[in-house]
């Protein structure tokens, strides 16, 4: 199988999370899509790690795993503590720190 | 070699519809079940390109640990989180459109820009026989877990260290962040 088949899925992996975070109101739902686009990218690196022949590619793979665990936790908490202060969380609703 | 190309299709096609469930589906658990699958896929797209050991710690971490923290906040929001989900539907409408159609637009040049960049270029030229190299280096140093541990404290162990200072942050800020506002 050629590279070309891979990283096409990768884009169109990457596209589908961006219409998830441009369409949802949901933050839960958007940040799932957050998860998806960074899987994207992963999947991006392990095949250019596989077709140059080098393990750099899985580095970053790492990398990206440990960042995305960080920001899911911190993403989390910060949703929760909205939740918690106003029982809504449409992102449409959340302006008040609009200018 | 058939049974690769057949395995990359099937695997090409799960991913790609649990990806569109997760935008798609209405309810947010439905929606988190479809990642985890798409998870899943993935791994075993890390398993056909040869990375056994990234593909175990995106079933452990990722499909596993990460999702479980996710999955337990769907669920403890999941009853108002529905709420959010219908909303005035013209504007509905709208959105989605001028979504798709940014995505469709970035779909296509991304396709154009990795499949005829400079490294993909250089992955053609790397030779005819792909994946050979990597599977030789990783079997000269002895296995999958190795290679990996042998380049990760080789080359990226300053990134290795500031992600254990990344991973203190996190927590820190998880533990500040869901401390109860009245206490302070």
């Amino acid at each position: 199988m050629a590279a070309n088949g891979y990283l096409i899925v990768s884009a169109l992996l990457f596209a589908i999370g961006v219409v998830g975070v441009l369409a949802r109101r949901n933050p839960l739902v958007m940040f799932m899509s957050i998860e998806l686009m960074l899987n994207a990218v992963n999947l991006s690196f392990m095949t250019f790690a596989h077709f140059l022949n080098s393990v750099d590619g899985w580095m970053f793979v790492f990398l990206v795993l440990t960042v995305a665990a960080a920001e899911v936790v911190v993403g989390l908490a910060i949703i929760v503590s909205i939740f918690r202060a106003r029982r809504d969380i449409d992102v449409d609703e959340l302006s008040s720190l609009k200018g | 070699m058939i049974g690769t190309t057949i395995a990359f299709y099937v695997l090409a096609a799960a991913t790609l519809l649990s990806g569109a469930g997760v935008v798609l589906f209405r309810d947010a658990v439905y929606s988190m079940l479809s990642l985890i699958c798409n998870l899943l896929c993935l791994a075993l797209f890390f398993l056909l390109l040869g990375g056994l050991f990234i593909a175990t710690i995106q079933v452990l971490i990722y499909a596993g640990a990460v999702m479980v923290l996710f999955l337990f906040v769907v669920t403890m929001l999941a009853p108002d989180a529905q709420a959010a989900g219908t909303p005035a539907p013209g504007r509905q409408i709208w959105q989605w459109g001028a979504g798709t159609g940014l995505a469709v637009i970035l779909a296509g040049s991304l396709i154009v820009a990795l499949t005829s960049g400079a490294v993909a270029r250089d992955a053609r030229a790397a030779g005819g026989d792909p994946g050979n190299g990597l599977a030789e280096h990783v079997a000269s140093l002895g296995g999958n877990v190795e290679a990996f541990g042998y380049a990760l404290f080789h080359g990226f162990s300053f990134p290795f260290e500031v992600t254990s200072a990344l991973l203190v942050v996190a927590v820190l800020g998880a533990v500040v962040l869901g401390r109860r506002a009245s206490r302070s």
